[in-house]
């Protein structure tokens, strides 16, 4: 994969946008003792009048989220994915999507991505919870340029929003000043064999295992979900209608992810799709670096390689 | 009342500098991990893990055993020091810490490693299940202990002042929790991030005895643990003062040593300063 390495993480890239919008918008900021994990005290140094930090205290802070949120002005709410969606989730769902609340939630450490941590810190049931909340919308960027996108996207849609970000720096995959859209999708390979769909890092396993499939002669096309909800149905039935193949991958318990929303929606068109997914199977992960966690749990290029090979090859006896 | 002889003392404040130097050497092994909060509690758990708690390594899973709960979980490193130490698994495994199949996770796992009680990490839980545990060896009509470090900045949690109310209520006096009050937490100084005087009045006013220390002095500590011990009809809570970082002079009371790793040239110095005595 010849992508340049990224310097920063998708969560700096995030708290650099929401500083540098702090000036044109009177949203505040709330944290809960992990700003420097966050970077949301980025904000915080230029605006500490609007930067509150609650202390190791995320379902009281949440919920002082929806009560700033219900007088009219627009709250971020940084954290750890684990905690605000696990540990404040009766806070969201019932206070804040309910009453459609503008609170926006900058949840860093999604997926397996705080490996050396272990599981008490990985978010990977984040995208199962936030999707089922009526009125959420869920983001999750990949790079710089997707990041910094993803916050004008959380500020500007109404309601409640859920921006997932990652621990590590990866990779760069899109020009700064490209644009997304709430319920966009962006074809970063194009292929007409089997199409790969992926959000945050898996994007680049995604590409990395249709490198992998190119060699041998199989053109996968690979699709950046960044949209996680709504999800772009008009660029996924595009792209099923040339592969009639799909295969999501996530950084999350396969199980309720985004691939089983899809999968469902599926049989009920009708489509006539060979249909697969990878992530977490239905098990917890471990400490360890990252790129041992991510191989050792199968979310990673040779996996999905093998999960399409596998895909394909049930095709052909059709 | 039991006593602990000066010899004893003695003794513990040189196992409280091998935890010490244990807990550096993971750190560094590991690049990752907390060091900070894992100094200032060495002491504590020393005290503990060697002269306080009713424990036996060759039979971790005794009934009768003390029940010990780093709260604080991202101090493992102090845990996992005192553990093998003591004998519960090889000095060696302690550089594993951290990596991929290891039995040393970054934070505790019950049922992973010999000796962990319940699995922690998400700050304000362990001194919860702690109170579950006091229940039930009241219960079953046992008189083993709950001996919970927790973090200062962890008392910000909801969840602590929730279960401080039940520990007063079921009249746990076989739990014992330990503020480790370094007064710092993660983001800076819990006077400015979330200030939480008056501690020891806070836990009083909830119905528990309260005891003030000075967290690095081993025969305050360990005099403390065993009047904790003697109370009836009420859980113990005892505020240890203590330093982050302490006994590395440039981890002493800095925020950026909450969770980072020493470099070759950081490493060789507290090396220095925890073997060789400070200059
Ligand atoms: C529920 C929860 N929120 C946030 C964190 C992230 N975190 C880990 S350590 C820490 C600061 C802890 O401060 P303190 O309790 O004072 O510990 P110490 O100073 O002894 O290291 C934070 C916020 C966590 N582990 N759990
Ligand atoms: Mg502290």
């Amino acid at each position: 994969m010849n992508l340049p390495r990224a310097f920063n993480p998708t969560r700096k890239a995030f708290s650099e946008q929401m500083a540098s919008r702090g000036a044109e918008s009177d949203f505040a900021v709330f944290e809960s003792d992990i700003g420097y994990s966050t970077y949301s005290y980025l904000f915080g140094d230029r605006f500490p009048e609007r930067y509150f930090n609650f202390g190791i205290a995320e379902v009281s802070t949440m919920a002082a989220a929806a009560g700033m949120a219900s007088n009219g002005r627009t709250v971020f709410v940084a954290g750890y994915g684990v905690f605000l969606t696990m540990r404040a989730l009766e806070v969201v769902r019932s206070f804040v999507c309910y009453p459609h609340l503008n609170v926006k939630i900058l949840s860093s450490h999604g997926g397996v991505t705080a490996a050396i941590d272990g599981v008490t810190h990985q978010a990977t049931e984040d995208i199962a919870f936030m999707t089922t909340l009526p009125e959420m919308k869920v983001l999750c960027p990949c790079d710089t340029a997707s990041a910094k996108a993803a916050f004008d996207l959380a500020l500007k849609t109404p309601g409640p929003v859920f921006v997932r970000l990652m621990r590590d720096p990866l990779f760069e995959l899109y020009p700064e000043g490209t644009s997304f859209a709430l319920g966009g999708s962006k074809v970063v390979r194009e292929g007409s064999d089997i199409t790969i769909a992926a959000y945050g890092d898996m994007v680049f396993e995604a590409i990395d295992a249709a490198d992998r499939l190119a060699a041998r002669g199989i053109r996968a096309e690979v699709l950046d979900l960044y949209s996680i909800k709504p999800v772009d149905w008009a660029g996924i039935t595009a792209s099923i209608s040339k592969t009639h193949t799909l295969l999501v991958v996530e950084n999350h318990q396969a199980r309720n992810g985004l691939g089983t929303y899809i999968g469902d929606a599926l049989l009920q068109t009708g489509a006539s799709v060979r249909y697969d997914h990878v992530g977490l199977e239905d098990r917890f992960a471990e400490s360890g670096d990252y790129r041992g966690v991510i191989e050792t749990y199968g979310l990673c290029a040779t996996n999905i390689e093998a999960h399409a090979k596998k895909l394909l090859a049930a095709n052909q006896g059709r | 009342m039991e006593e602990t002889t000066i010899t004893r003392i003695e003794e513990l404040k040189d196992i409280a500098n091998e935890v010490r130097f244990r807990i550096v050497d993971m750190v560094y092994r590991a690049q990752s991990g907390h060091c900070g909060g894992s100094l200032s509690a060495a002491d504590i758990v020393t005290a503990l893990y060697f002269e306080i708690m009713k424990i036996n390594p060759a039979a971790p899973d005794w009934p009768d055993r003390d029940r010990f709960i780093l709260s604080k979980g991202h101090a493992c490193p102090v845990q996992y020091a005192a553990l093998s130490l003591k004998g519960y698994f090889p000095l060696d495994e302690l550089g594993t810490f951290r990596k991929l199949h290891s039995r040393l996770q970054g934070h505790p796992v019950a049922g992973k490693l010999p000796g962990i009680e319940v699995t922690t990490g998400s700050l304000g839980i362990g001194f919860c299940e702690g109170i579950g545990l006091g229940l039930d060896a009241k219960l079953r009509k046992q008189d083993w202990r709950v001996w919970i470090v927790l973090g200062d900045g962890e008392l910000n949690e909801g969840a602590v002042w929730e279960a401080a109310q039940a520990g007063s209520k079921f009249h746990l006096d076989n739990v014992t929790a330990i503020v480790d009050r370094n007064r710092l937490q993660n983001d800076g100084f819990c006077d400015d991030i979330m200030p939480i005087e008056p501690v020891v009045e806070k836990f009083r006013v909830f119905g528990w005895e309260t005891y003030e220390i000075d967290g690095h002095n081993m025969s305050e500590i360990v005099r403390t643990l065993h009047v904790a011990r003697q109370v009836k009809g009420k859980p113990t809570c005892i505020v240890a003062r203590t330093v982050k970082g302490k006994g590395v002079s440039f981890m002493e009371n800095v925020r950026d040593w909450h969770g980072k790793a020493p470099n070759s040239e950081q490493y060789e110095q507290a090396v220095r300063e925890l073997r060789g005595g400070r200059t």
